[in-house]
């Protein structure tokens, strides 16, 4: 007489398992976002060819430009990124820095804030006859043979086969040997995580199809961005031009991929 | 000649042994699962960095809510300014296709801030092929207007020379070269 009672009981636990199970699994979908393989519909991609495939590893190539030519010191690209990763007031991933040039060949550099708040107002604290003013945005290299990398004594920091410098935060030590590796000085040791931080050429929006923050903002095009491996993109077009295309500190052999148009020679 | 006393080599041996399996058990216990995948790093470590939350999107998919700014943004000259440098990251606004967050509007002395940012001529640095700029308050005076003005009182935000073309159709006026 027991055992139809037994198999009830059994039924129901079953069943009560399943609707629990169901529910559980409900509301997991509802709190993991989709996986944003081919990115966002909504938002057209900016460099061709990334959305809709496998991202490959192995066979990417990416060059920054920055024309200094074109560069007004308006700081958007420093607001935007501050923005995009939530940067820490004081630290800076990217900053422009504005030259001055007198007669004497004198170089007077500053980078208020890192042009964060742009430039509002010339320099009062020199009185010289100018000769010539310009801005230089500064980013991470993305040397081929990066120095931080080499001094990372816990291989937190690493280059990726597809070119990108990148830090792992959750193997950092904060030692910040790789900060004064840098020649750049690109890197800082957050004060919040402890860990080492830099700019990635928003890799995270890269691997998306869309452009590094600073680029997407920048009103003049002084920034440019893109893939070498297409032929029409500006920087492959730029690279294969009679341009002229300078490095930052070259003779450090770390062969930057970051590239400047319109360099003058007094910038280090 | 076999010595009677070799225990201590068996100890030592042993010993050596332990000592070589707890380390490979350590390793085995204490390296990352993808370390090596590419190199001497966490290969995950990529990935990780690639599902950072994207929080600026483009002018774009700003746009394709906002038609009425669409249509004067993208027909003045400042088209190619980014709406969320003024205006506030994406994300602050729009999380999983719904309103979240009013973004800001700015508004008199804030604007003008905004628009001497890029068009202020005491800057030297700027090249004139590359944007037009102005001196303040020299601008307001040769413009006739009062030197309390904020530029867009002038210049439409989206379009700078939207009003001021309408403005010079109607009046007739010709631009001298």
């Amino acid at each position: 007489m027991g055992e139809p009672d037994m198999k009830l009981d059994k039924e129901r636990r079953a069943f009560i398992k399943k609707v629990l199970n169901g529910a559980i699994a409900g509301s997991l979908l509802l709190v993991i976002p989709m996986p944003a393989g081919g990115g966002d519909p909504g938002v057209p991609e900016q460099i061709p060819g990334i959305r809709g495939k496998k991202w490959d590893m192995f066979h990417q190539r990416f060059a920054f430009i920055v024309d200094i030519t074109r560069c007004i010191g308006c700081g958007s690209c420093c607001v935007a990124d501050r923005r995009e990763f939530n940067v820490p007031d004081g630290y800076y991933r990217t900053w422009v820095e504005r030259y001055l040039k007198d007669f004497d060949d004198q170089v007077y550099v500053d980078s208020p804030n890192g042009g964060f708040d742009g430039y509002q107002a010339p320099r009062t604290d020199i009185n010289v006859e100018v000769r010539d003013t310009f801005f230089v945005p500064k980013l991470c290299n993305m040397c081929k043979e990066p120095p931080c990398v080499q001094v990372c004594p816990v291989g937190a920091t690493f280059k990726t086969p597809d070119g990108f410098v990148l830090v792992d935060r959750k193997r950092c030590v904060g030692c910040a040997y790789c900060i004064q590796a840098c020649p750049y000085s690109a890197r800082f040791l957050d004060p919040v995580t402890r860990t080492a931080e830099k700019c990635t050429w928003c890799y995270h929006r890269v691997r998306k199809g869309l452009l590094p923050v600073c680029v997407n903002v920048c009103p003049t095009g002084a920034r440019k961005f893109g893939d070498l491996n297409d032929k029409n993109s500006e920087v492959y077009k730029l690279l294969h031009e009679h341009e002229v295309l300078t490095v930052l500190k070259k003779d450090m052999g770390t062969y930057p991929a970051l590239y400047y148009k319109g360099l003058r020679r007094e910038v280090v | 000649m076999p010595s009677r006393y070799n225990s201590h080599i068996k100890r030592i041996i042993l010993g050596l042994v332990v000592f070589a399996a707890l380390g490979f058990a350590a390793k085995l216990v204490l390296t990352p699962k993808s370390f090596g995948k590419y190199g001497p790093y966490r290969g995950d470590a990529i990935d990780e960095e690639a599902a950072l939350e994207i929080r600026h999107k483009t002018n774009a998919s700003c746009l394709s809510c906002h038609p009425y700014e669409a249509k004067i943004h993208l027909a003045g000259l400042h088209k190619t300014i980014s709406c969320e440098f003024c205006h506030g990251p994406y994300a602050d606004h729009v999380k999983d296709g719904k309103v979240y967050g009013k973004l800001p509007v700015k508004k008199k002395e804030e604007i003008k801030v905004l628009c001497l940012r890029c068009h202020n001529k005491a800057i030297q640095a700027r090249p004139g092929e590359v944007i037009k700029t102005v001196v303040m308050p020299e601008h307001l005076e040769t413009q006739k207007v009062k030197v309390s003005h904020t530029c867009d009182q002038c210049h439409h935000v989206h379009a700078p020379l939207k009003y001021i073309n309408r403005a010079k159709q109607i009046v007739g006026i010709k631009e001298k070269n």
